[in-house]
């Protein structure tokens, strides 16, 4: 019961834990269902580098690194326009919403060589 | 020889009595209100010794850029959110998110949830603080009554500050601390993004740097002033500063806990 009690509190903690820094600084992540029925996993790690918003997409062997990436407080708004290894364009255009939530979301269209897809990023 | 010798005892004596009054721990005892020192000259930023007492007092209730007038609540709530970009040399993302936070009622402020605070914050934070130097480990203690209370290290041995990108980054940072004159100087770099440097969530990034200088101006009166500089955060480096009161007594024991408000 105790264990239980202890597990309850630190995952109340967790989802507690309060917004930081750059709001697009981190990991995120977007699970969703392409037109096909496929399943898309994509993940973006970014970083503010005073300038621009910075990162990789789908770090690993494939991954492609970015800078570039803009985010207008006003609204909001955050753009990425890449082109991958291969050269094909990425391009992806969201909001970001709960932006005072650690689990901020940034959802709107992603644009790659696969089709547009809604994505919904969550910070992770 | 006898008489001779009796006047030698009458002039060292008078000349131990005129070091004494020029000594530098001498003064505190010669004025109540003169700052005490250490026998090397050193100001005392803590008690003396058979004193109780701690610097309390906060003279701000929030971070704003020196010279700024605007109005806050006690807990850093703007009176008029149009003041808002007066606070702080704002970037606009940052802007965007301190009024974002203003607005929000800070529901997401860490310290809601007894997440560490930032220095600044910790120095306006009621509750109390103390300075314990330790000079055989060249290393300045800093106990604090409010919010977590926790405690800062200022290594004060002359080592540099680390390179930012290269720590893993602290609630607190790393200080590292050197007196210039009887003002003690820390400057701390190293911190991570999970806490508000002030009540009113004033936003920060891992390249932030602190300086403090922390000055005893008279017994009970302490200076104290900050200058934030994060360049992705801010478009130039600030300063903020304020005073807080020496006061008698022990720092009383209090514990941050989640749910209380």
């Amino acid at each position: 019961m105790r264990v239980l009690f202890a597990a309850l509190l630190l995952a109340v903690a967790t989802v507690s834990v309060a917004q930081e820094g750059f709001p697009l600084d981190g990991t995120w992540r977007s699970e969703s269902t392409a037109k096909d029925g496929s399943h898309r996993t994509i993940v973006l790690i970014m970083q503010w580098d005073g300038k621009s918003v910075t990162g990789t997409i789908n770090p690993g062997p494939n991954g492609t690194d970015f800078t570039g990436g803009t985010l207008n407080p006003d609204g909001w708004k955050f753009t990425l326009d890449v082109k991958n290894a291969k050269g094909g364009p990425i391009r992806f255009e969201g909001t970001i919403s709960n932006l005072g939530k650690y689990n901020r979301v940034v959802a709107g269209k992603w644009t790659d060589a696969a089709g547009t897809i809604d994505a919904k990023f969550v910070h992770e | 020889m006898k008489i001779r010798n009796h006047k030698k005892a009458l002039l060292a004596t008078a000349l131990v009595a005129v070091a004494s009054l020029a000594a530098p721990g001498f003064a505190s005892a010669a004025s109540p209100n003169a700052v005490p020192r250490y026998a090397d000259g050193k100001i005392r930023l803590d008690r003396v010794p058979g004193e109780k007492g701690y610097w309390d007092k906060p003279g701000a209730t929030s971070l704003v850029e020196k010279g700024v007038n605007v109005a806050f609540d006690a807990n850093g709530k703007l009176k008029n959110i149009a003041d808002a970009s007066k606070v702080a040399p704002f970037q606009p993302w940052a802007l965007a998110l301190y009024k974002f936070r203003q607005q929000n009622n800070f529901v997401d402020d860490p310290m809601k949830v007894c997440i560490g605070s930032g220095n600044p914050r910790q120095m306006m934070t009621p509750g109390g603080v103390r300075f314990i130097q330790d000079n055989n480990y060249q290393r300045m203690y800093m106990i604090f009554g409010g919010g977590n209370h926790v405690w800062r290290t200022i290594y004060m041995d002359g080592r540099e500050a680390p390179n930012a990108d290269e720590v893993t980054g602290t609630f607190l940072g790393l200080a590292v601390g050197k007196w210039e004159g009887d003002t003690l100087v820390a400057v701390s770099t190293g911190f991570n993004t999970r806490f508000w440097m002030s009540n009113g969530g004033l936003p920060h990034t891992e390249g932030l740097t602190l300086t403090e200088r922390f000055k005893r101006v008279s017994k009970d009166v302490l200076d104290y002033e900050v200058t934030i500089d994060d360049p992705r955060t801010y478009t130039r480096p600030w300063k903020a500063g304020w005073t807080l009161r020496w006061v008698p007594g022990d720092i009383q024991e209090q514990f941050c806990e989640t749910g209380r408000e």
